[in-house]
């Protein structure tokens, strides 16, 4: 991660709103060609982060640089950045074409050039037949296209995109999801996409940032982020997840043990872990990562046993919500392979759990 | 029941104009007796050189006033809507707003003071005249500009003079490639709002107004003071035509979109 020249480096980049830490000495590095998702609920300083990189804020302390040069001072309309918005901010008054000409004509561009580039862009998003249309004659697909053509005619640097799909619903959300993705690799501009959508990071990002209360605290692959979260925050706002209290109780170079009495027993690791024995910890288990069955399957190493409370029924997943006999909830899923398969196991049903050690990340409490 | 208190609210609120339209037409000099159709008024009222005169002073104040009182409104909208908070943001927030409620004596008189005390001090403006009626009529018509402007502003998305900074425009282009075209609609209303609250106003003008600036409404008050002229009514009616005609062309087109 120590590229000796990134794209865009964030250093120790701290705002400060009176004694509120928006964005608290955030320090990333982002390089040419990256597909880069800030995730975080709101409140979490990520808009903060983005509007400073776009120039309409500053920070209070720590540097952006942006392919080499300083960003301090620079206001918005100077920086080879350019930002898709939440809302779109379509121009009204201005048709398609002029939309997206607006910032190509800004930049000094021949206007000849200009109708050559914005027919481009408007193929690219596959608009074409709309180039005349105003704002409030599209729907909401469409808008969003034109803001994102808009934002890339200028072929920035850096685009930033502020809940890009947000406003769409999620079928659509889905289809430009991919779409996105697929623009961003053919034209190969950076791009940071600010989100609170965890599945629209995941399948949006080549890394991804998770942020809470201003600070980073993880940085990875959609898989690191999702397999190896490094702490609660980051297990529990990506995707649902099991979490066992414990402590530990053995930990040699080829297994471990951690002990819980939430899980009605030890867990048994097949690897060292990081910790201390008589460390209180976390045991993080995926919903999908069990196995629900009648009886104890031999495949797994470890085992749970309680009684199905709920079953969620969505179609393609099953969710089973089982009670553990010592009293605390788990999740379950299971894809519904056979069409009948969900019959066999009813509420009220005693089941087997049954899950392999490697699957757990276990964390500090 | 509802239809019969509807035609009586609507009675009540033009029959007297349109008694005065029927009336214009009349042939008679008295202005109670019908005695027969006629366009006779109207064409006095051409070759009335001080009514026509009062009219043309009247239309170049309105304009000015409502210009300028539309320039300066936009200009206190902006600051009090886009620049958060400042020193004296309060005060200029209902200083700004406050010949709304103060009475036209009021304004008026002290209008008249200031403009005499200046005369006698830095002899600007010299005398009283039409200068000083649009000064007046800006003054209060600015209050009301600003409102209007306001209300439209506080709408206005700010993300959008964003994105077009972001694509590249100065702020002062952003002003006007941005922020005015999304005022537009607010700048007519408050012009054409203005323009008729000066052109309407009798009570400043004729504090302010010096010899040979007449404006027209002061001039048919003198006039009717020595007895209602048919003239009058016929000079009415062209200035309710007018303004129909007007506000249906502005609804029209509003329609259409």
């Amino acid at each position: 991660m120590t590229d000796p020249q990134p794209l865009l480096r964030i250093d120790s980049v701290t705002r400060t709103f009176g004694d509120v830490y928006a964005v608290d000495d955030v320090s990333l590095d982002i390089r040419q060609g990256e597909l880069f998702c800030l995730l975080g609920g709101s409140g979490s300083g990520k808009s903060t982060l983005l509007r400073m990189l776009s120039g309409f804020d500053a920070p209070s302390r720590g540097r952006i640089v942006i392919d080499g040069q300083d960003m301090a001072g620079v206001p918005p309309h100077r920086r080879d950045t350019n930002m898709m918005f939440q809302s779109y901010a379509l121009f009204p008054h201005m048709t398609v074409e002029r939309n997206i000409a607006y910032g190509l004509r800004r930049a000094g561009i021949g206007r000849a050039e200009t109708v050559v580039r914005v027919r481009e862009m408007l193929e690219l998003v596959q608009l074409d037949k709309l180039a005349g249309r105003k704002p409030d004659q599209l729907s909401g697909g469409q808008r969003q296209r034109v803001a994102l053509a808009r934002a890339l005619a200028r072929r920035p640097k850096l685009l930033l995109l502020d809940e890009p799909l947000g406003a769409l619903d999620k079928k659509l959300r889905e289809e430009t999801q991919l779409e996105l993705k697929k623009i961003q690799e053919t034209l190969g501009i950076t791009f940071i996409v600010v989100t609170h959508d965890q599945e629209e990071a995941m399948t949006l990002a080549d890394r991804m940032g998770v942020m809470q209360e201003g600070r980073i605290v993880q940085v990875g692959t959609p898989r690191e982020i999702y397999e190896f979260p490094r702490s609660r925050f980051v297990a529990g706002f990506i995707g649902t997840v099991n979490l066992f209290d414990g402590t530990i109780t053995q930990d040699r170079d080829t297994d471990a043990v951690i002990d819980s009495p939430q899980a009605g027993g030890p867990i048994r690791i097949p690897h060292a872990i990081t910790g201390t024995v008589g460390q209180s910890v976390t045991v993080a288990l995926r919903p999908e990562k069990l196995v629900i069955g009648r009886a104890p399957s031999e495949a797994h190493d470890n085992h749970l046993s309680g009684q199905i409370r709920d079953i969620v029924y969505q179609g393609g997943l099953s969710v089973f919500h089982v009670t553990l006999d010592t009293g605390m909830t788990v999740r379950v899923t299971r894809t519904n392979r056979v069409r009948d398969e969900g019959a066999a196991i009813a509420a009220g049903d005693r089941v087997a759990l049954g899950f392999s050690g490697q699957s757990v990340v276990v964390l500090p409490s | 029941m509802l239809r019969a208190i509807t035609l009586l609210g609507f009675a009540f609120l033009y029959a007297p104009i349109l008694s005065l339209v029927i009336y214009s037409f009349n042939e008679s000099r008295l202005v109670t007796v019908w005695s027969g159709f006629s366009t006779r008024w109207y064409a006095e009222l051409l070759q009335d050189d001080q009514i026509l005169g009062a009219a043309w002073i009247s239309i170049k104040v309105a304009t000015l006033s409502a210009t300028l009182a539309t320039v300066l409104g936009t200009l206190a909208a902006l600051a009090l809507i886009r620049h958060g908070r400042f020193r004296g943001r309060p005060a200029l927030g209902g200083l700004v707003t406050a010949p709304l409620v103060m009475p036209e004596v009021i304004i008026g008189l002290s209008l008249l003071l200031l403009f005499v005390a200046m005369d006698n001090l830095i002899g600007w403006p010299a005398g009283r005249g039409v200068l000083t009626i649009v000064i007046a009529h800006a003054t209060f018509g600015t209050a009301f500009a600003t409102v209007v402007v306001q209300a439209r502003m506080v709408s206005l998305d700010r993300a959008l003079e964003d994105a077009a900074q972001d694509l590249g425009a100065h702020p002062l282009r952003v002003f006007f490639d941005i922020t005015l075209p999304g005022l537009a609609p607010a700048l007519i209303s408050a012009w054409l709002l203005a323009f008729t609250l000066s052109l309407d106003d009798v009570v400043i003008a004729s504090f302010v107004a010096g010899p040979g600036a007449s404006t027209l409404p002061m001039v048919i008050f003198s006039k009717v003071r020595l007895g209602v002229s048919p003239e009058v009514n016929a000079l009415a009616t062209l200035m309710i035509a007018t303004v129909s005609i007007l506000v249906l062309a502005a609804s029209f087109r509003s329609w259409r979109r």
